[in-house]
């Protein structure tokens, strides 16, 4: 399967975007979670119900009854002391004593009828009632007798009836405060069943938002990997479209190059050979015999730029000689051209490098000098050339603003020295001297290889590193 | 400082926080320095233990600043207990001592009459026939004792004359005073439980041994009024006046103006039981209303177990709070008016209820320490069990006292620890009383201990805060002028207090009322609220004096210091 068709089919295989599916699983989750917090909430609620209508309120009640058994008791103790008076008071004494003790006694009564009206028969509600009423008719019957001097009386009132319905009563707040504590023990109860139930429901709801996260790690895992994929095909599609392009570019240089230089250039020269001849041969009318001479000069220039064009586009010397005498070339003219000072180094003993290489190496030093005289105003240049065993190395150097963080935007120029770097099968590194400006270091590897490439088709490269013959 | 140093310094001020809420540097301004020895007063409390374990012996006993010779210095009367009758080691009897003008004193309780034996417990002192010298009332365990002061220095047991005799209690607290404004102090009396020694309770803490019951083991006892009818005998309203109530185990009474209707009113607390407050009535009866005023429960509705009780203007409001000493575990209950006219609890909010969780407090007085015109509050504290710290760790039978420090908008500090190394040491606290002994201005105190020595603390004053002292005599009022009201307006401030017989625990304090004024020389405004219903006005006056001021007829300059 070629390249193009693998592409073709994972373009297929991931035409469906994940994020659909992602947003899909984030609504039901909301969804889940928002439905989880309105159940806990409702349950929430239903607990605050419960224990503020019947724990609490019952809590409130059993306090009022106890404060009603508190004042039966206090009644009880006031009698004892009525009946075994022994001091100089009269009965009449503890009559501020029982209506205190009555207003409070009502005070609790009337509390706990409010707050009792849930879990209290008519029938009990009656008979508190009648019974302390007729408490409070016998105490004032009492009192009665004994502001009447009829203190014996009194006494008999207090000992005989009094105490009894006081001991009744006390009975019957006792046990009013059993039911409220049974009660108070179903509400518990119930209440720790809301508790079991919520608990319950917090474990599934664990254990799905458990298994949820676990479908959508998988999913997303399988999205992702599926995500790679497709970015390394693209990536080996844009390497191969980057090549392609860099062939075809040279190719055209190529010939262009070698149109210009023999067939132009057979031309010119034909043409010069002609009017040379034919200056000879005109008779010596100076007015034609100069215009014979002056188009053969003319046409002895366009000849000499044809050739300079040719070389420009494609240094014969690449095709014929080693990089370094390319470059011996081509610097000087480039410094005559620009004005900018190029320091030209070579080390290393001089290995005969693949036309293609050649080639690409050539095209790099063109860029970066090209960057140096378009961006960095450094007037300054140096290019290094080192071959090293196994390796080749190239450096060209300034003194100029560098390139600090533009260097992802420094346009095709870079773009195509990397490419021409990754299709060498080399490395390319952007480094800030300490001096300042730019080094553009390319290393090769010098791998040497079987097959004998034709150095006269278009430089392409095979996938995989750089190659290149290694000839001594 | 980096952030770990400030960190480490907020923990540590949090953690000390409880128990440090003064810097122990800090220079008070003034030390309670004992001098009981040096003073000459040589006393032991007898509270007649013999390992019956007896409920009055962990209670008593009192003890009073009088001025009994009517000389202008403040002698010191010292309640007493004895042995039981089957148990008879000792004789003892209550003290008096007569100051003898150069800060000592000299025992003049045969010489006075007074060495008789009784198993004595608070004190009351007043002037009941407003003949210018204060008499004696003793409360006991059995009949209570009424001395008359004859005047030239010795007491009659006037007992069974003035009919108060015949009657057999166990009496705690009691006060002087003019509940129905007719110039005749009236005499009440908290009464505690029915009990004697043949029907003493068995109580065990550890169910072998027998040890003290608490007032649940016994039922109460009514409080009594006794009318002064004017001729040196009494009448027994308590029936008629509404104070009769036989479930109240009082122990501490304190009087106030609680409605600010010039009428004295009463505050009784009681232990285990609902502290009660009579309003008076006006017309020689009164309410309980201890309950609508916010007094008779703690704020979560327990009756707590009230000892001493003392109520002043503690915050400058013109009207009276209340403290009242608690058990141990129950926080002291410092009450403040609010503008509803109920009192509300902020002890929980001070330092007075966080410090007082671990102690038991007994007599308790406000009292301005260090004369900055802010009433401090003194408490003394002594477990009632020798056995206590066996059950409750951080609790001893012995125990510091406290002396909270005003520091204004209710705001209070212990500051005990710093104010006199005998002053702090703990002790079994029981009575406490104040007056100026030495009459160089500021307030010294009188402790009681049971079973141990009385403490005489001298205070000594080095911030040169000055103060001003009113020694009101009544002519329509009842001479001792008991009820009322003197209220003094200084740089802005205005200050107030009651001449008040009582308050504390089994004790009584001086009845000269003392201001503190901070470093100011005068006082711009002096009003008197007489319990007569005479409103008397001064202006600019001296501090640093002593006055006396008699009711119609104007003020005198009596000594400065």
């Amino acid at each position: 399967m070629t390249a193009s068709n693998s592409f073709r089919s994972m373009i297929s295989m991931t035409d469906r975007s994940p994020t659909p599916a992602l947003l899909l699983g984030l609504v039901l989750t909301l969804l889940t979670v928002v439905t989880y917090s309105w159940y806990i909430t409702l349950q929430i609620d239903g607990l605050k119900s419960v224990q503020r209508d019947f724990a609490g309120r019952n809590r409130k009640d059993s306090l009022q009854l106890l404060r009603a058994q508190n004042d039966l008791n206090s009644l009880a103790l006031a009698m004892r002391d009525m009946l075994d008076n022994e001091g100089p008071y009269p009965l009449t004494a503890w009559s501020a004593q029982f209506e205190r003790i009555h207003a409070d006694l009502d005070d609790a009564l009337r509390l706990d009828e409010q707050l009792a009206i849930g879990h209290r028969t008519p029938e009990q509600r009656e008979y508190l009632s009648n019974s302390l009423q007729q408490f409070w008719d016998a105490v004032n019957r009492a009192f009665r007798l004994a502001e009447e001097g009829k203190e014996a009386e009194a006494r008999y009132q207090v000992k005989l009836s009094l105490l009894a319905r006081q001991q009744a009563l006390s009975i019957t707040v006792a046990r009013l405060l059993v039911e409220n504590t049974e009660s108070e023990e179903q509400t518990a109860l119930y209440v720790n069943q809301i508790y079991n139930r919520v608990q319950r429901h917090a474990y599934m709801f664990l254990a799905g938002t458990l298994a949820a996260i676990l479908c959508t790690g998988l999913y997303l895992t399988f999205a992702n990997r599926k995500l790679f994929n497709r970015l390394s095909v693209l990536s080996a599609q844009r390497s191969e479209l980057a090549q392609k392009l860099i062939s075809t570019q040279e190719s055209i240089l190529r010939h262009v190059s070698r149109e210009l230089h023999d067939e132009f250039g057979q031309i010119l020269t034909a043409i010069g050979a002609m009017l040379s001849r034919m200056h000879r041969q005109s008779p010596a009318a100076a007015g034609l015999c100069n215009d014979l001479l002056e188009l053969r000069d003319i046409t002895q220039s366009t000849l000499e730029k044809v050739r300079g064009l040719s070389q420009s586009l494609h240094p014969v010397s690449l095709d014929e000689a080693d990089l370094g005498t390319t470059l011996d070339w081509y610097l000087p003219n480039l410094e005559r051209q620009t004005g900018l000072a190029i320091s030209f180094e070579k080390s290393g003993v001089c290995s005969q490098l693949e036309s293609s290489v050649r080639v690409h190496v050539y095209r790099i030093v063109q860029e970066a000098l090209s960057n140096i005289i378009r961006h960095s105003g450094s007037p300054r240049a140096w290019v290094r050339l080192n071959y090293q065993p196994g390796s080749l190395v190239l450096e060209v150097e300034d003194r100029g603003v560098g390139m600090g963080t533009k260097l992802s935007h420094h346009g095709i120029g870079m773009t195509a020295i990397r490419e021409r770097a990754t299709l060498l099968g080399g490395t390319v590194e952007f480094l800030r001297p300490l001096e300042g400006g730019t080094l553009v270091r390319l290393s090769l590897p010098l791998i040497k290889t079987e097959a004998d490439r034709d150095e006269t088709s278009a430089p392409t490269l095979p996938e995989g590193p750089a190659s290149m013959a290694l000839t001594r | 400082m980096n952030r770990r140093d400030f960190l480490r310094h907020i923990l540590m001020a949090g953690a000390s926080l409880p128990a440090i809420s003064w810097p122990e540097h800090m220079d008070l301004g003034f030390r309670f320095s004992e001098v009981t020895n040096a003073a000459g007063i040589h006393f032991r409390h007898n509270s007649g233990a013999y390992g019956g374990k007896l409920l009055p012996e962990t209670l008593g006993a009192g003890c009073a600043f009088l001025d009994y010779d009517a000389d202008g210095w403040q002698d010191i009367l010292i309640v007493n207990g004895m042995d039981w009758p089957e148990h008879k080691r000792q004789r003892t009897t209550l003290c008096l001592y007569r100051n003898n003008r150069n800060g000592t004193f000299s025992d003049v309780t045969r010489e006075a009459g007074l060495d008789v034996e009784m198993y004595g417990m608070g004190v009351a002192i007043g002037d009941y026939n407003n003949d210018g010298f204060p008499d004696i009332y003793v409360t006991c365990v059995g009949q209570n004792r009424l001395f008359h002061n004859s005047g030239n220095g010795t007491f009659i047991d006037v007992t069974h004359a003035s009919g108060l005799g015949n009657r057999h209690a166990f009496s705690t607290s009691a006060l002087w005073f003019d509940f129905n404004c007719d110039g005749l102090l009236d005499l009440f009396v908290c009464n505690y439980v029915k009990w004697v020694p043949e029907h003493d309770v068995f109580c065990s803490l550890d169910g072998t041994r027998k040890s003290y019951c608490t007032p649940e083991a016994y039922r109460g006892e009514t409080c009594w009024l006794f009318r002064n009818r004017g001729n040196g005998t009494f009448e027994d309203v308590t029936a008629h006046s509404g104070i009769f109530d036989t479930s109240s185990k009082s122990l501490g009474v304190a009087m106030l103006d609680y409605d600010l209707d010039g009428w004295p009113d009463l505050l009784v607390a009681n232990d285990t039981q609902p502290n009660k407050l009579y309003r008076n009535l006006h017309n020689g009866t009164f309410k309980e209303s201890a309950v609508e005023a916010g007094v008779a429960f703690s704020s979560d509705g327990k009756a707590r177990a009230g000892m001493g009780v003392d109520a002043a203007d503690f915050d400058n409001s013109g009207a009276d709070g209340i403290a009242i000493t608690n058990f141990d575990n129950e926080m002291i209950g410092l009450y403040k008016k609010m503008p509803g006219g109920e009192y509300q609890d902020i002890a929980a909010t001070t330092d007075v209820g966080l410090v007082s969780r671990n102690t038991l407090g007994f007599g308790c007085s406000f009292v301005d320490v260090n004369l900055d015109g802010q009433l401090d509050l003194v408490v003394a504290n002594g477990h009632i069990d020798e056995t206590v710290r066996f059950i409750r760790s951080g609790v001893g039978y012995a125990q510091s006292p406290h002396l909270f420090l005003n520091q204004g908008k209710a705001r209070f500090s212990d500051v005990a620890h710093n104010a006199g190394t005998e002053f702090s040491r703990p002790k079994v606290g029981r009575g406490l009383a104040y007056g100026d002994f030495d009459r160089d201005g500021d307030l010294d105190l009188l402790v009681t201990t049971n079973n141990g020595p009385v403490h005489l603390f001298r205070n000594d004053q080095f911030s040169g805060n000055r103060s001003i002292r009113f020694h009101l005599v009544g002519t329509k009022s009842n001479r001792d002028a008991i009820g009322a009201r003197v209220q003094i307006t200084c740089a802005g401030e205005t200050q107030s207090r009651m001449v008040k017989s009582g308050s504390s625990y089994l004790s009584q304090s001086e009845l000269p009322v003392t201001f503190g004024v901070k470093h100011h020389d005068r006082v711009d405004r002096l009003v008197i609220y007489w319990p007569s219903g005479r409103t008397e006005e001064y202006k600019n006056i001296l501090t640093k004096r002593a006055y006396k001021c008699t009711e119609m007829r104007g003020m005198v300059f009596q000594y400065g210091f």
